[in-house]
């Protein structure tokens, strides 16, 4: 047992099918988090009716996804046009491969991290050209190459952002670049007196672009002429560019905590005195008063079989509330609650941008891209590699 | 310059973003989750049509004197009456309202003289027949009876 | 040499959107001739909502004809209605009473918020802004809800009949007006403030879909459109119907007459439309609402045509009486159908994003446009 446990292949394996087998789940709670967040903005309420509160409305949602008519155009070239959502779905889900969860929950820390996870979003974005084409549609083609497009010019400012994020980091490995944070004692966007907020900020706007999100989502916009690659998807494929849409955003949100926000460490990372408030007191306090909505919510459905997954909310959270107060037990998790805590914050920014800005037109998303993100991105890594130069 | 600085800190899209942000207090929520709770209609709401009867007798207030008839645009009221000769006064017998092809106008309730024909504030009207929509005198008179939601 | 040309190689695209589309505001369909996204003329296709409401009018006397009126431009009903009632009382020669012509004011003017409120949020929404459309819906909420506790019903509202009213005001009407014109003005500054100076919404709307003050005039545009152009010229300054003399209140103008005056224009409409309901709330004289009219509405021989400020633009009514209780002939000059033409020149050289925008800021709907 012992050595099927030292084996080092153990932790990785069983790592990769979590992942696998959870993503889905977590992707389409994302999806629902997302419409609810969007109806709270909207003054409006969201999906209700489904379990309570609408928590079961992504069991909806994939149930009706699969039993949908597959329905493939007769011109269409059949093999790409099922590879291309696999090749979509495909990369966004290698990228997980090396994002640090903690300290000690990841599948691989690859030397060269973050250069895989930019490979792995170019690669992707061939996945989009190849469902547009394999459509055998001129709207889908077309929607395509806008989008591709898109992709790959906002893929550079991206790019720039990470290098001047590298150059205070000094490594190119994931796990190095969180451990250099906790030996500097800050987080890399505030570091370098400052002038790292300029990267940290490019990296979100190019990072919204590079998903396709509003502001930046003309070519998958609901009220144009055409949706986009995914025009003659349906069911379980189009589910699966879902999927994968997800998937990159919850990638990105993550390689931008862990690059600029500290990945799994908790804020304050070097200052001891607020190890306790901080790692103990905040997540209890947390999973409480959320246990504590989850009783209110249990006490207001009036179903019996709502009542019941209410009730099995509320023993959840407040169970994991119990264990952040066990040392042994918070040692493990602790990293993985802020580093969860921390994207789901920058999800909510993301979700929070899409509900209140128009969108652009096409050619003014490639003038912000080219005129304005690109070369505010390269000064901005001359000025931090020359104050990094004179203060080092 | 100070247009340059609001550019530079894209203090445009802070402001909309606080606007979105703030709206976001559960107070403000205007949803109501129909069919659970149903909205509260005005008193003059122009709904279901009804036959008023008299309280204390159960009589039909209607007199047929067939003034709701001929205002409605529609034509889709039909008054039969027949003549009861001990009282020498017209006596309503059959009263058809169409309400598949109603639109809630009102007309007949401002003509009818004796307030029998009243539109009331039921607007739950929906049937699973094309002649279901077709009211009769005793449809009339109790109104429409929409189901009752458990949950 | 034999060329192999593709799709791509083509100069010229007929791009068709059609009429079930999200963005074209009822079932409006628009054929594009594109040059790859340079749109270089478009057509219209109406009619998909043609209900022959005018030769309806034929069959029915006045009163019943009434109903059917607001399911014209069914966004802004009570202003169908006051043009209606207004050309069959010219036509038949009856004078309204003070209090009727100042509670019709109200509620015309209510209506103009309500049918702004839509277009602000359709429009919002059509550019890629999704959540001002569920805040402009709910201030709508607001109005519809003093519809129905005035008329009884929210859209189509019948609540203007030939001579005056038909409903004496309700008992909380002026403080329902108040509350709300309180409430929405406090609104009105947070759509500016989450629209009006935002980057992209200005480089989405500044430039695009220019219709100058010559070619409005020439196309026979009003309208709000025709104030964003320059033209200070509004119905109810310049041909003051139903007791607007009396009220104080500015026509907004803008000069370039693209979307983003449209727009500004619509916001400052908003504004004054509060203006106008305030002072009428306030002076609000008592007396009878109804004029003398007889039961049985014969008008004599001869026609009438009555134009008013809908919130699109010019709304008129041709009414030609035969001494009949029926209309010989009536004819609505509607505003949208009027607007619609200029989409051809608005379009020219626009891309096919802008399109969405443009049909949106022409401020259509198809139920007017076909009738």
């Amino acid at each position: 047992m012992e050595e099927i446990l030292n084996n080092p292949y153990v932790f990785p394996v069983i790592a990769t099918m979590l992942i696998i087998a959870l993503f889905p789940l977590v992707a389409g709670y994302i999806v629902l988090a997302e419409r609810k967040v969007l109806a709270d903005f909207q003054v409006r309420l969201g999906p209700m009716r489904v379990g309570p509160y609408g928590f079961l409305q992504p069991l909806a949602d994939a149930v009706k996804l699969l039993l949908k008519e597959d329905i493939i155009p007769a011109a269409a070239d059949s093999w790409i046009f099922w590879g291309a959502p696999v090749l979509s779905t495909f990369t966004a889900l290698t990228a997980f491969a090396v994002m640090p969860f903690s300290d000690r929950f990841y599948v691989a820390d690859v030397n060269i991290g973050i250069l895989f996870i930019l490979a792995m979003s170019s690669i992707g974005i061939l996945g989009l050209i190849l469902g547009g084409w394999s459509s055998n549609s001129k709207y889908s083609l077309l929607g395509a190459l806008r989008s591709a497009a898109q992709m790959v010019s906002y893929e550079v400012p991206l790019g720039f952002a990470v290098v001047t994020a590298l150059m205070v980091a000094e490594t190119l490995s994931m796990q190095g670049i969180v451990q250099t944070q906790y030996d500097k004692g800050i987080w890399i966007a505030f570091s370098n007196y400052g002038l790292m907020l300029v990267p940290t900020a490019l990296f979100v706007i190019a990072g919204v672009a590079e998903t396709n999100r509003a502001p930046f989502d003309l070519p998958e916009a609901e009220s144009e002429i055409v949706a986009g690659f995914h025009t003659e998807y349906s069911g379980f494929r189009f589910a699966l560019y879902f999927l994968a849409e997800y998937a990159s955003i919850f990638v990105l949100c993550g390689v931008a905590v862990t690059v600029f926000f500290g990945g799994w460490l908790r804020p304050f990372a070097n200052v001891g005195f607020l190890e306790v408030p901080l790692n103990v007191i905040f997540p209890i306090l947390l999973f409480l008063l959320i246990g504590g909505g989850c009783g209110i919510g249990t006490m207001r459905v009036s179903l019996a079989y709502e009542k019941g997954i209410m009730a099995v909310l509320t023993l959840g959270m407040l169970l994991v509330a119990a264990l952040f107060a066990i040392p042994a037990v918070n040692v493990l998790i602790i990293g993985f609650f802020w580093f969860l805590f921390k994207v789901l914050i920058l999800v909510y920014m993301f979700i929070w941008i899409r509900g209140t800005f128009p969108r652009f037109r096409y050619d003014q998303l490639m003038d912000v891209g080219w005129r304005y993100l690109i070369p505010i991105s390269m000064g901005s890594l001359i000025v931090n590699g020359v104050v990094l130069l004179l203060t080092s | 310059m100070k247009q340059f600085l609001k550019t530079i800190f894209l203090v445009d899209l802070l402001q909309g973003l606080w606007v979105t942000f703030r709206n976001q207090k559960p107070s403000l929520i205007y949803t109501e989750q129909y069919p659970k709770e149903r909205p509260s209609v005005a008193e003059r709401y122009r709904g279901a049509p009804r036959l008023n009867v008299h309280p204390d007798t159960d009589e039909t207030l209607c007199i047929a004197c067939n003034l709701c008839a001929l205002a409605c645009p529609e034509e889709l009221i039909v008054v039969t009456a027949e003549r009861n000769e001990e009282t020498r006064r017209k006596e309503l017998t059959m009263f058809t309202y169409d309400t598949s092809r109603c639109m809630f106008c009102g007309l007949c309730e401002d003509a009818c003289p004796v307030d029998a024909l009243e539109l009331t504030q039921d607007f739950e009207l929906a049937s699973y027949t094309r002649e279901g929509a077709v009211w009769d005198r005793q449809m009339l008179e109790e109104g429409p009876l929409p189901t009752e939601y458990k949950h | 040499m034999a060329t192999h040309t593709t799709f791509l190689d083509t100069n010229e695209l007929v791009l068709n959107m059609g009429p079930q589309h999200p963005s074209t505001h009822g079932v409006l369909r628009v054929i594009l001739k594109l040059d790859g996204e340079r749109v270089l003329g478009t057509e219209c296709v109406i009619g998909y909502l043609h209900r022959g409401v005018e030769k309806i009018a034929e069959n029915r006397t006045y009163q019943q004809f009434a109903p059917y009126v607001d399911r014209m431009d069914y966004v802004a009903a009570v202003s169908n209605g006051l043009g209606y009632c207004l050309a069959a009382e010219v036509l038949g020669g009856i004078e309204v009473p003070e209090r009727a012509q100042c509670v019709r004011v109200i509620l015309t003017e209510l209506n103009r918020i309500a049918s702004h409120l839509l277009w602000l949020g359709t429009h919002a929404l059509d550019i890629g802004a999704m959540t001002p459309v569920f805040y402009c819906f709910r201030e709508r909420e607001e109005v519809l809800k003093i519809f129905e506790k005035y008329c009884g019903a929210r859209l189509t509202t019948h609540s203007f009949r030939i001579g005056g009213l038909q409903y004496e005001t309700y008992d909380n009407f002026e403080k329902d007006c108040h509350t709300f014109c309180d409430w929405f003005e406090k609104k009105v500054d947070e759509y500016e403030e989450l629209l009006t100076t935002n980057r992209i919404w200005v480089g989405r709307t500044k430039g695009v879909g220019i219709l100058d003050a010559e070619a409005c005039k020439a196309y026979g545009v009003t309208g709000p459109v025709l104030r964003a152009a320059g033209v200070e010229w509004d119905l109810r300054k310049a041909q003051p119907y139903c007791g607007y003399e009396k009220y104080d209140f500015d026509i907004p103008t803008c000069e370039n007459g693209d979307t983003y005056d449209r727009y500004l224009v619509r916001m400052a409409e908003f504004r004054q439309s509060a203006r106008i309901i305030r002072q009428a709330v306030d002076s609000l004289p008592s007396g009878p609402i109804k004029g003398k009219v007889s039961k049985v509405f014969k008008p004599p021989i001869g026609e009438a045509y009555v134009s008013i400020e809908a919130p699109k633009g010019e709304l008129g009514y041709y009414i030609v009486s035969d001494g009949s209780v029926q209309p010989y002939r009536l004819r609505v000059r509607p505003p949208s159908f009027v607007n619609l033409q200029a989409l051809d020149e608005m379009c020219r050289g626009a891309l096919i994003a802008d399109v969405v925008a443009i049909i949106g800021t022409i401020d259509i709907v198809l139920g007017e446009v076909d009738r």
